[in-house]
């Protein structure tokens, strides 16, 4: 029996159109990602890690195989049912954070709020509980155009896990950073990984997520490979 | 709309503060437009003109009359609850051939019986005109336009009627009547058809017309086809419309004022339309990244459009609002100045709730096609957007 989050791709074949043709990505890519666990997607531009995130959020589809998320298989659910899920099961992290300019960083929390059956007395104590957990209760008041990039992803992560998804996909998620700030999100991310028990996938170019993540996996021509020596050097 | 996704509406409102306002702005223009125009044309058609009551003319037309005979025959009719006959002095004040005065000669018990509910002729007007054979009953525009008092002494001169003395006609003002609504026209006066038709020395016993209210319940286009097959054989052929219809075919004899008006509106909207519709795609498409953020974090498709509508409809709404606030401000001082023209400019629920309508409609129309244009788009094509 799977846990309620196991994510599992069984066979799945992805490509994409060019022209008349199709360029692959995956073919007959099967993996499991266990709950509670951190995994880290390395590999080169172009390779295919947004993809496989994707395609675990249910915002891009496989052309063969199935994706699952514990019970739910994803493959073949409507676009309403999937937005449906994902808005309960599902936290994005995008590496230009994606906020809304306009709204202020609680308000941007409070987004995904907006979609449970919270009163607004409980979406405010909630946003502030997790303002609180990202270390950002000071600026709650502030635009996204007057936080730091470091401050702007811990808003985008603290969007990410506002409704308590059990899983977070990160995309790059310090790619933006510079070393001090890139630090402290991937303590968050750890920080939620360990104590709040959330799944985490995360496509990162960063060689020092390997101190947070679980697991490390390299992504090269559609494969995985596990290079045991990287994993040497982080334990 | 749930209140909550609110903060998403104020954020693409304010995003840029001076598109939204110059949207506002243009809708208000367009809606001030319509406002006054169609304030303009409820003044000039009247809200007098009543569907169910109906008009006989002479079927050859023009000034052409008939006997005042045929109101016996009218009268029998069982669908017909009262009828009275109107005959025109077709007069200018004296010494003033540009003035001219409104003036029907009628039988006031009779008339004030068809048109009481158009105009106030209460049991003490028309005791005071029946006290007096060359009385007159004036309108309170027509009164106030020439500074007439009750007891003053008016002398008209008709283009074509005669009496003894010639063409000068002289009454006495004995009262003056006031309509039932203010947008009833009462530019003009009465006087008793007893005394004219026996002082007249030509054309007695003929009239310009017949006013006619039907029964309650009867079918006015029915017994306007009744009266018009019963004289079809006669000397004196009928034409039987209601006031309404009348009152239009009367009007456009000099302008076709509801065409220019419509026409003048429908540029005015299909401006704002192309202006509000083209600024939507873009602010839709600048944000299309955006609204792909927001199908990633569970927002389904039918929220997303309605918060785009949500936005149109309050850039619609306060457009509207200015709009006829504007409207509002301005027709008083119109109607000053057009006071020869029109009556007076109303605006009216009728013209009010069909901007409403509009306005709504123009919301949805402007707000639907960009927003379904943005969510057709897979989100990951919508996340790449830039
Ligand atoms: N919507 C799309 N249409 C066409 N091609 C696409 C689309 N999305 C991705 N691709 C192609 O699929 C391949 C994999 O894309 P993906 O974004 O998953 O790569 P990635 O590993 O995340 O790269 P990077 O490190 O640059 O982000 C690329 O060659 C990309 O050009
Ligand atoms: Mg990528």
């Amino acid at each position: 029996m799977p846990n309620d989050t196991d994510i599992t791709l069984t066979h799945v074949t992805k490509s994409y159109p060019l022209g008349k043709s199709r360029i692959p990505i995956f073919q007959d890519l099967t993996m499991t990602i266990p709950e509670g666990d951190f995994l880290a997607i390395m590999g080169p531009s172009g390779s295919g890690k947004s993809t496989i995130l994707n395609l675990i959020g249910g915002i891009d589809t496989v052309d063969e195989g199935q994706v699952a998320v514990g019970h739910t298989v994803l493959t073949g659910m409507s676009d309403a049912a999937l937005t449906q899920w994902r808005a309960a099961h599902i936290g994005f992290v995008f590496q230009f954070y994606n906020l809304m300019p306009m709204l202020s960083a609680a308000e941007n929390v409070e987004l995904p709020l907006l979609l449970t059956p919270l009163s607004a007395r409980a979406r405010q104590e909630r946003v502030r509980t997790i303002l609180d957990i990202v270390g950002l209760s000071e600026r709650a008041g502030h635009l996204p155009s007057e936080l730091s990039g470091g401050q702007q992803q811990r808003v985008g992560i603290a969007r990410a896990v506002a409704a308590d998804p059990k899983i977070l996909l990160c995309d790059e998620p310090t790619g933006d950073l510079d070393r001090t700030s890139a630090d402290e999100i991937l303590d968050l991310l750890q920080l939620l990984n360990r104590k709040l028990g959330k799944t985490i996938v995360m496509v990162t170019h960063d060689d020092s997520s390997c101190r947070v993540a679980k697991r490390t996996l390299h992504l090269d021509k559609g494969k995985f490979i596990q290079r045991e020596e990287e994993l040497m050097v982080c334990r | 709309m749930q209140v909550s996704s609110i903060m998403l509406v104020r954020q693409n409102l304010t995003r840029k503060r001076a598109r939204s306002l110059l949207l506002v702005l243009s809708i208000g223009i367009a809606f001030f437009v319509y406002g006054v125009l169609s304030s303009f044309q409820a003044g000039f058609e009247g809200s007098e003109a009543k569907a169910e009551r109906l008009v006989v003319v002479s079927k050859i037309g023009g000034n052409e009359t008939l006997p005042i005979s045929a109101l016996d025959q009218i009268a029998q009719l069982p669908e017909v609850a009262a009828v009275t006959h109107i005959t025109r002095l077709r007069a200018h004040l004296i010494g003033n051939e540009r003035q001219i005065i409104g003036a029907n000669a009628v039988d006031p018990d009779s008339y004030a019986a068809v048109y009481g509910d158009t105009y106030k002729l209460d049991p003490a007007l028309l005791a005071a005109l029946a006290a007096d054979r060359t009385g007159t009953l004036v309108g309170r525009t027509l009164a106030e336009q020439q500074g007439w008092q009750v007891g003053d002494r008016v002398t008209l001169t008709s283009f074509v009627h005669a009496n003894s003395d010639g063409r000068n006609w002289s009454f006495t003002i004995a009262g003056i009547f006031d309509g039932r609504e203010p947008t009833v026209d009462t530019n003009f006066l009465i006087v008793r058809s007893d005394y004219f038709n026996t002082a007249l020395q030509r054309g007695r016993n003929r009239v310009n017309m017949f006013g006619i209210k039907p029964v309650p319940g009867a079918d006015p286009a029915v017994l306007a086809e009744t009266i018009d097959t019963a004289f079809a054989n006669s000397a004196a052929q009928t034409k039987t419309q209601n006031e309404t219809a009348f009152l239009s075919a009367f009007l456009e004899q000099f302008a076709n004022v509801s065409l220019i008006v419509r026409m003048i509106v429908s540029v005015a909207f299909v401006t704002i339309l192309l202006i509000v519709g083209n600024t939507m795609i873009f602010a839709v498409r600048e944000r299309m990244q955006e609204i792909g953020v927001l199908k990633v974090l569970g927002f389904s498709g039918a929220r997303i459009m309605r918060i785009v509508l949500a936005e149109t409809i309050v850039l619609f709404a306060v457009g509207l609002a200015l709009g006829l606030l504007l409207t509002s401000a301005v027709i008083p001082l119109l109607g000053q100045a057009l006071r020869s023209v029109v009556p007076e400019l109303y605006l009216t629920t009728k013209s009010i709730s069909l901007a409403g309508l509009l306005a709504l409609g123009f919301a949805l129309l402007t707000g639907f096609l960009p927003a379904l244009n943005a969510l057709r788009l897979p989100i990951v094509a919508a996340l790449r957007h830039r």
